[in-house]
């Protein structure tokens, strides 16, 4: 057991420092120079290169890699702060701490201060989209897997499928048609600005409304085929036999064996709306790490993408991990073993 | 050579397997919809030329300052004026063009992955899996956006794209699977008779391991529709002016107050395609039990 | 009006625009470049044709209020190197130009009382304006003046000034070192010790390289504003500055709010306070908080949403012609643009008129491929320019592509007109024959290859006279001359055009030029854009600028 989380732990390690290089090697190749981008289009070549060696842009690839992680880890100051480049950045925390990401091209700041209020918003779209999901999801995926091959079960079972073949930007489309376009319920776009005539409740709605059918959809699919095996399994058909009632065994065996399958896809489900809510964001113009991170590609805010790539990159492999480790604890056969 | 005995009992599990597909091809409902609505699109894909009442790049310059349907338009035109028909029409050309052969790419690279790595173990296993283990963590849209603002949108870079992401999965389900079979007899029988691994791998393995990984490649192909359709919808899919029904969508989103048919009705045609893989593969599921 | 000194063309023009062989227009517009104070010259044009000068006719505006305006907000921490048209939006409201071009294309002294160019224009002398204070309470003078001018004509400040102002100001340094691809890396330094000269406290005189027409325009480059030397470049919340109101927050991508100053030398302020907010960029977003009541007004609006927003009864519609436009332009370095039967029978092959109105609807007006717009005051009419898709083939056939020719279109991927704009062209270019393929790449990235792409088109923005355009975009070894061109003859004429003050001498010129890039220049160019927006109906004083310059000191709004 020790030695599972232990070996896991390690593993979780290495594939992130290889993971953050790799990333790092991609986003060289994205185009445009850096330095060119801070002064814009119509910069000299003279104003280019001179901005270019103060940032050092022009070393290795290799120092650059590492002297990015030295800087991320606090070993080193960043360098595009202070007076020598004179673009006025300034970082309240100082040139050295730990997690500094430098600076963004795009709004030249601090990506700390960037990423915290993004992410922020990302978070409570999550807590949202997570929050009804899985009670939505259970009751829906008990309920058809206990009565399978029923109509109840044979209506769920349609229902979740069309659902999940539509893809986020159609149902935002649809939802946005509907509630926005037509019957001006709801506002289209969710941009959380400062005094808007719709409360920030009402601009969560479409969002998370787009999340939870997606996801609920695809969960409540698998806790139906986890709990129709699982009343399949030779245990429960025991238990009936002692003569416990159905709810009874419904609840207290079936349920609890035949949640260890979901919860792993709940965990990949956070780390799909964590770091997956491009498109809705994009749509919906809400400032969550999704349409930071367009933003930032489309831009070529090289540090930014870098900072962003790399948090995204440690929620997939922590959800992984968690999922694995929930795994071994739930399921007596792992732990047994 | 192969024993008789083996023999047989492949012989018997393909004919019951036959029968099982027959069953389900012809009496489940949901298949026989799934496979309508595909085989729709690929006869409208491949009759494009003569199916469309105009050609999808021509601008009415007309029509452009009204695109609602009209008689000329059934279905209107888009912001540009140009008949929405028509697009959609040229649409399933490109959609049945980029998304089955990005999956084919996908399972061709992933697939030799898993059957390699699941046939030699030792190091090429583990080799394979953490590569695949490094790949899968990267979330996958992610991935797509910087590539695709690296390098530029091009069908190329789309296939591209698709592969890093699908390959790692269908390389562990074919690990997987191969695993499963590389002990039964007849596989044992060819490599006492002396057969190479390639030969194994391909004539014997491959043909067996079908079930899982065609129910896994419709999933997949309905996930391609969707993912070509979001990056067209981003602004990152193919290069305009090829009909694109992602990016056809993204079009008319500002103006669904006014023209929501700009955006309607490509967005009921990619929908129509992601619903029939996913029956598809629903009733494909059946093989299995 | 006799405390000026006159520039020695001021009395041949006066005597043109009573013959009424210049337009008032025009008659104004040279005037003030040439000198005289807005006010003077609409007072001398008042003299001739009776019109009362429009600057007084404005209604009693109310006191007070907050204002809230959608726009993007950027880090405004180095105006020097601001790079789009929404950074001034913010910081010219605190810190400010020198001169000033208003919404009717005309120039006016800002910070400046007045200049006056010697008759051969090479000898600029600005006068500072008299009592206009910092908000720390010194007063602003010409020391502050050649403080900002110098810094933002040196390399390492990274201003696109100098690349504006490098033919008159600068001289090419050769550092004797090269680059990693051999090419020598140049520097630049004042062309002379006294370029920039300061005759005492109030009065700054440039000693030119060359004569120049534009310098006033120059001076309102929208990151030439005067900052307080002892910030050292930077500017931030609660900067120093001689504007009407100061800057109390800022967050970039979020929003940012201004407050007025207690006393300001110029007009207003009359709000009490300006918040801009950012609502992400997302057009929807700009139409539902415009609809909503959300914001007073929005930076701008595309011109397909325009529709929706005109059915609003709380909104006023706000347009303006202008001289912004986009150029597809042919590096004439590249197959097959190198040869100019090519690049015409591009222009042949196109209706601007139908492109135009695919791409904007109502909201543009067609171009000729020539780069001078009609609200140009040298603009000269040529013969109407007509798609000739027959003569366009006989010449692609004619330079040896008779079996067709395929090229590659590079367009920035925002605002979605320049898609449809381009797939216009690329309908019309199949006509002729030519295979126009189309590559959208995000709007940063096609600043990275504007310069190089063999096939592109390049935004450009509004500008007040036509030889600006022309000076940097098209002349040999131009600042940002972008497609390579490089023709004697051109340049010749231009630099003729330049020296002539006289709108109706230069525009005899202007007519030549304009046939020589109709003939042999390098771009295709079918629109000249209105720039629009909304406003609330409450809001007063607003106009739409060509170059979306925000005047906050101006608005009011009704209770």
């Amino acid at each position: 057991m020790k030695r599972i989380l232990i070996n896991r732990i390690v593993q979780f390690l290495v594939i992130l420092l290889i993971a953050s290089f790799l990333l790092f090697a991609v986003t060289e190749f994205s185009p445009g120079n850096v330095a060119a981008k801070i002064l814009g289009p119509y910069a000299l070549d003279s104003q280019v290169r001179m901005l270019t060696g103060r940032l050092h842009l022009d070393d290795p690839l290799l120092t650059r890699y590492l002297r990015w992680l030295a800087t991320l880890t606090g070993l080193l100051p960043n360098q595009l702060g202070g007076d020598a480049t004179g673009l006025g950045l300034t970082d309240p925390r100082g040139a050295q701490y730990f997690g500094n990401f430098g600076f963004s091209l795009m709004q030249g700041r601090p990506i700390v201060d960037v990423l915290a209020d993004r992410f922020a918003h990302t978070v409570t779209l999550a807590v949202w989209a997570i929050g009804l999901t899985i009670p939505i999801s259970l009751a829906l995926g008990v309920l058809a897997g206990t009565t399978a091959g029923s109509w109840i079960d044979r209506t769920i079972t349609v229902i979740t499928v069309t659902l999940t073949s539509l893809p986020e930007f159609v149902v935002s489309v649809a939802l946005i048609f509907v509630f926005s376009a037509s019957l001006g319920w709801l506002p289209g776009t969710s941009p959380l600005a400062q005094g808007d005539r719709w409360s920030e409740a009402s601009q969560l709605v479409l969002p998370v409304a787009v999340l939870v059918i997606a996801s609920s959809a695809y969960v409540t699919r698998i806790v139906r085929s986890s709990v129709v095996d699982t009343l399949a399994r030779p245990f429960v058909r025991t238990a009936r036999l002692k003569g416990l009632s159905p709810l009874r065994v419904t609840f207290f065996h079936v349920l609890r064996n035949a949640l260890i399958a979901p919860i792993t896809v709940i965990l990949l489900q956070i780390n799909w709306i964590l770091t997956g809510v491009v498109v809705v964001e994009a749509i919906f113009a809400y400032p969550g790490i999704g349409r930071l991170m367009l933003e930032a590609a489309l831009f070529g805010d090289l540090y930014l993408i870098q900072a962003l790539t790399l948090i995204s990159l440690t929620v997939a492999i922590a959800t992984q991990f968690l999922g694995d480790l929930a795994y071994v604890l739930l399921d007596p056969r792992i732990r047994v073993a | 050579m192969m024993t008789p005995l083996a023999g047989t009992a492949k012989h018997d599990r393909h004919r019951k397997r036959a029968r099982r597909l027959g069953r389900i091809l012809f009496r489940s409902g949901s298949v026989s919809v799934a496979l309508n609505i595909l085989l729709f699109w690929a006869v409208v894909a491949v009759a494009a030329p003569l199916l469309s009442p105009y050609d999808p790049t021509t601008i009415d310059f007309t029509a452009s300052l009204d695109p609602s349907p009209s008689a000329a338009h059934w279905l209107g035109t888009d912001a540009t004026g140009r008949d929405l028909l028509s697009r959609i029409i040229w649409g399933a050309r490109t959609t049945f063009l980029v998304v089955p052969l990005s999956v084919l790419s996908a399972f061709a690279v992933g697939g030799v992955a898993g059957m390699v790595s699941a046939w030699f173990g030792g190091w090429t296993d583990t080799i394979i899996g953490r590569a695949g283990d490094v790949m899968l963590a990267f979330p996958a849209l992610i991935v797509y956006i910087i590539l695709i603002t690296s390098f530029g949108p091009s069908m190329w870079n789309i296939v591209l794209a698709v592969t890093l992401a699908y390959a790692p999965g269908v390389a562990r389900l074919m690990r997987a699977q191969v695993l499963s079979i590389k002990s039964l007899e007849y596989v044992l029988a060819a490599r006492a008779a002396g057969e190479g691994p390639l030969y194994i791998m391909f004539v014997e393995i491959l043909p067996n391991v079908g079930t899982p990984l065609i129910v896994d490649l419709c999933l997949r192909t309905g996930y391609a529709v969707i993912l070509v359709g979001t990056l067209g919808f981003l602004g990152l899919g193919l290069p305009p002016p090829t009909p694109d029904w992602g990016g056809m969508v993204v079009e008319g989103v500002n103006l669904l107050t006014l023209y929501p048919h700009i955006s309607l009705f490509p967005a009921a045609a990619v929908t129509s395609v992601v619903i029939a893989c996913n029956l598809l593969a629903d009733g494909l599921r059946g093989l299995r039990r | 009006m006799s405390k000026e000194k006159v520039h020695g063309y001021i009395p041949d023009l006066t005597g043109q625009y009573r013959d009424g062989r210049v337009s008032r227009r025009e008659f104004i517009r040279t005037a003030t470049l040439l000198g005289l104070s807005a006010a003077s010259a609409y007072g001398l044009a008042g003299t001739i044709d009776g019109i009362a000068s429009p600057a007084h006719a404005q209604e009693a505006k109310p006191k007070g209020g907050v204002l809230r305006l959608e726009t993007t907000v950027y880090d405004v921490k180095s105006p020097a190197v601001a790079n789009t048209t929404a950074h001034p939006w913010i910081y010219s409201q605190v810190v400010e130009y020198l001169t000033v071009i208003g919404s009717d294309n005309v120039t006016r002294p800002h910070l400046l009382e007045s200049w006056e160019p010697s008759d051969d224009l090479s000898v600029w002398t600005l006068r500072v304006r008299d009592g206009v204070t910092w908000h720390s309470g010194r007063a602003f003078t010409a020391d502050d003046v050649i403080w900002n001018l110098t810094r933002l004509l040196s390399d390492e400040v990274g201003s696109s000034m100098l690349g504006l102002m490098k033919g008159y100001m600068l001289n090419d340094v050769d550092s004797g070192k090269t680059d990693e691809n051999g090419k020598k890396i140049i520097t630049h330094e004042l062309w002379a010790p006294n370029a920039i000269e300061k005759v005492d406290d109030m009065t700054v005189r440039l000693n030119l390289k060359a004569p120049q027409l534009a310098v006033p325009e120059h001076l309102n480059h929208y990151q030439a504003v005067m900052l307080d030397p002892a910030e050292g470049g930077t500017f931030d919340v609660g900067s120093n500055g001689t504007g009407a109101f100061t800057l109390t927050e800022i967050e970039p991508g979020r929003g940012a709010v201004i407050e007025a100053v207690e006393s300001y030398w110029g007009e207003g302020p009359y709000l009490d306070k300006v918040e801009f907010v950012d609502l992400g960029g997302g057009d929807q977003a700009i139409i539902n908080a415009l609809i909503s009541g959300q914001v007073h007004g929005a930076f701008q609006v595309q011109p397909e949403l325009a529709r929706i927003l005109e059915a609003q009864d709380h909104l006023t519609l706000y347009d303006v012609t202008t001289a912004d436009t986009a150029v597809s332009r042919m590096r004439v370095t590249e197959k097959p643009f190198d040869d100019p039967r090519v690049r015409k029978a591009f222009r042949l092959a196109i209706d601007p008129a139908k492109a135009c109105a695919v791409a904007f609807g109502p909201f543009a007006t067609p171009a000729e491929h020539h780069h001078v717009a009609p609200i140009h005051p040298e603009y000269a009419k040529l013969p109407e320019w007509k798609q000739d898709v027959e003569g366009a083939k006989a010449l692609l056939a004619e330079a040896g592509y008779g079996d067709g020719l395929e090229v590659e279109l590079t367009i920035q991927q925002n605002p979605p007109h320049h898609l449809r704009s381009a797939t216009a062209m690329q309908e019309m270019l199949k006509d002729a024959g030519v295979t126009c393929n189309i590559n959208v790449v995000p709007n940063a990235q096609y600043w990275d290859m504007w310069t190089t792409v063999p096939f592109g088109t390049t935004v450009w923005a509004h500008r007040p006279l036509g030889v600006i355009n022309l000076g940097l975009a098209y002349r040999s070894g131009g600042a940002w001359n972008e497609s390579g061109y490089s023709n004697p003859e051109f340049d010749r004429l231009l630099t003729e055009a330049e020296a002539m003050p006289d709108p109706e001498v230069r525009r005899g010129k202007m007519a030549e030029i304009e046939a020589l890039m109709q003939e042999d220049g390098p771009i295709v160019q079918t629109y000249w854009r209105k720039l629009l927006t909304f406003y609330d109906k409450k809001v007063v004083g607003f106009e739409m600028h060509p170059t979306y310059a925000l005047f906050a000191n101006k608005l009011a709004i009704r209770a």
